[in-house]
């Protein structure tokens, strides 16, 4: 339990500071965190696919796209332009209606017994394949069309044309 | 499940064909490997259906009459497509591809019996759409329309998504006949996380469709991508997005039409007055075909507000009016505009002059879509009304026919512009062969169906 408390404090931490920070590398860099503590509740939950998922796809390929873009943008300035008054009057309503929904959503809540698990071995890579190569194995297939006509796509639109049209 | 096969492995066929440069044989493969797979689905048409691979899909008689309509129209949209490709780039075998891979994954999204095959069909059709509106690489409009629907197509899966899995955590599953039995063992009032599960389908099917207040995407998209995609778009996808949509409403969703009836009013009747309010204002004649096809999708809509024993019946033949006309309206459209280069009204003027044919099929297409009498569009029409009649929803057919008087207008603005709008000479358009041929068969279907509507109206589902 203690080891949720530390890490949930952590997720907070960065997340703040993902916001907070000036620079958008930092900030970035504090995301990459903030995933990384993800990853560690997932364990906690004993759902490792997530977790590797998460890692991989998240921390890994996610974070490095966002990172490129900057680079190609050069966004990494430390002062961001000042925002219109319209815009931060926005801001502070949208806010303060997620703060409401928030507030009353917590009123509304009642403190529930723990829940245990029926089979601690729910969220295991084995469990998961077994799930999808039975009852899921069509779906499974049939997403190879998907990934296949998005592999044609996109060789198709990124291909140099010989002639100019 | 021989047709989503065959419809699968065939582009993989056709990118072997392109590897080996045999670019004569791309077409010819493909319409026959299409009507082999239609013949494979009407094959399955007696057989007692049951729902396969752990109940992920159904192939009765619904996805079957479906699944038919839908290979035909890509068929005849595949015709116009002779020397179309070619004029945009040397890689003429990957568009065909694409094109089929959009077609097997209508065919999830017509055969599904699990919300996990309908997210999945709907994906690879779109994703396959994304890239096909963006084939003109060097045309901004094509570009833009390209990202425009990847946006909004992205947005709204996130929608459809979330819905699905609501309705999971509600029911903890994904089949149809499991959240119908469900709703059935727990009839009490709303339960929050399986109702607003629903309105989430509705919003992410209704932007798929093309229904307002979810249509402001459809315009631009329709516009600049190339017309022969257009086409594509407009009628083979929409049709496959009303019957995703009956599908699921009809078998999983039927017990609680109170709680989702009113809120598909009123996105019905606000379709029905943006799409024909908004064409009436309109220059170009492919924009006024995007946002009759908004209008279109309204009446559609009819079916699933209506819901009842002969909506798939409604639906099939309104969805085959309106595909066969619009497949005549691009048909045309891509004509004038290979010639005059622009799709302005102006550039149909004196055309019942100089192409007596090509004015006579895209009168006979604009008096289908505004739904006169004798033509497919009117029995369309008429089964639509009559089904929200059954179902005492005067109100709503009286604003439909108000609607469908507001179109006439703007249809007839072609014709008055072909025939009676002449000026200086035009030069006559040379009509090739498979154009003829598609344009006449498709006139020659919608006043066949005009005149003797029990040809399908009379399927028994």
């Amino acid at each position: 339990m203690s080891t949720f408390y530390v890490i949930a404090f952590l997720s907070i931490v960065f997340s703040l500071l993902v916001i907070f920070a000036k620079n958008p590398v930092h900030s970035v860099l504090y995301l990459i965190l903030t995933f990384f503590t993800f990853t560690i509740h997932y364990i906690l939950l004993n759902a490792q696919f997530l977790a590797v998922v998460n890692f991989i796809v998240y921390m890994g390929a996610i974070m490095v796209l966002f990172l490129f873009v900057m680079m190609l943008l050069n966004l990494n300035k430390d002062t961001e332009p000042g925002k219109h008054n319209l815009a931060k009057l926005a801001g502070v309503i949208a806010g303060g209606c997620l703060l409401v929904v928030i507030a009353g959503s917590l009123k509304a809540l009642g403190k529930s017994e723990p829940v245990v698990l029926q089979n601690p071995d729910l969220g295991l890579v084995k469990n998961l394949g077994k799930v999808l190569f039975g009852e899921f194995l069509l779906p499974f297939e049939v997403s190879s069309v998907l990934l296949l006509s998005a592999m044609v796509g996109a060789v198709l639109l990124a291909k140099k044309e010989p002639r100019t049209v | 499940m021989n047709t989503l096969i065959l419809i699968s492995v065939l582009p993989i066929l056709l990118l072997y064909l392109g590897v080996f440069k045999a670019k004569n044989a791309l077409l010819p493969v493909t319409v026959i490997g299409l009507l082999a797979a239609a013949g494979l689905a009407i094959a399955g048409w007696n057989a007692n259906a049951t729902p396969i691979y752990h109940d992920m899909v159904l192939f009765d008689r619904f996805s079957i009459a479906f699944s038919v309509i839908t290979i035909l129209s890509t068929v005849l949209i595949l015709l116009l497509s002779k020397d179309y490709f070619e004029k945009i780039s040397s890689h003429v075998a990957e568009y065909y591809a694409v094109m089929l891979f959009s077609l097997a994954g209508i065919i999830c999204m017509v055969s599904y019996y699990n919300l996990t095959m309908l997210f999945i069909g709907i994906e690879i059709m779109s994703v396959s759409l994304y890239i096909l509106a963006g084939i003109k690489k060097r045309d901004f409009a094509s570009n833009e329309a390209s990202l425009k629907y990847f946006l909004m197509g992205a947005f709204s899966t996130g929608f459809l998504l979330f819905g699905i899995a609501l309705i999971y955590g509600a029911t903890g599953s994904f089949s149809i006949s499991v959240i119908r039995d469900w709703i059935l063992t727990h009839p009490r009032g709303i339960d929050p996380l399986f109702h607003t599960g629903v309105l989430l389908i509705i919003v992410g099917l209704c932007f798929k469709l093309g229904a307002a207040p979810f249509h402001f995407w459809t315009p631009d998209v329709y516009e600049g991508s190339p017309s022969l995609i257009t086409a594509f778009m407009s009628t083979v996808v929409k049709t496959a997005g009303i019957a995703a949509f009956l599908r699921l409403f009809q078998s999983a969703f039927s017990t609680i039409s109170d709680f989702w009836m009113p809120v598909l009013l009123v996105i019905t009747v606000l379709t029905l007055f943006i799409g024909n309010i908004t064409a009436l204002y309109q220059q170009s004649f492919k924009r006024m075909l995007a946002f009759s096809s908004i209008s279109h999708a309204g009446y559609l809509l009819f079916a699933v507000v209506a819901l009842g024993a002969a909506s798939a019946n409604s639906v099939l033949i309104y969805a085959a009016a309106y595909s066969i006309a619009s497949i005549i309206a691009f048909g045309v459209l891509i004509l004038v505009q290979q010639q005059a280069d622009s799709d302005h009204f102006s550039s149909f003027n004196g055309l019942g002059k100089s192409n007596p044919f090509l004015a006579f099929v895209l009168t006979v297409a604009m008096l289908s879509l505004a739904g006169i009498p004798l033509t497919a569009g009117f029995i369309g029409k008429f089964y639509m009304f009559t089904g929200a009649l059954s179902r005492l929803q005067v109100w709503l057919v009286i604003i439909a026919v108000v609607n469908a008087i507001i179109s006439i207008y703007y249809y007839f603005k072609v014709i008055v512009a072909m025939y009676f709008r002449g000026g200086e000479e035009r030069t006559v358009l040379a009509v090739p062969g498979y154009f003829v041929f598609v344009l006449g068969l498709s006139a020659l279907l919608t006043i066949v169906l005009g005149v003797y509507p029990t040809l399908i109206a009379d399927i028994n589902f």
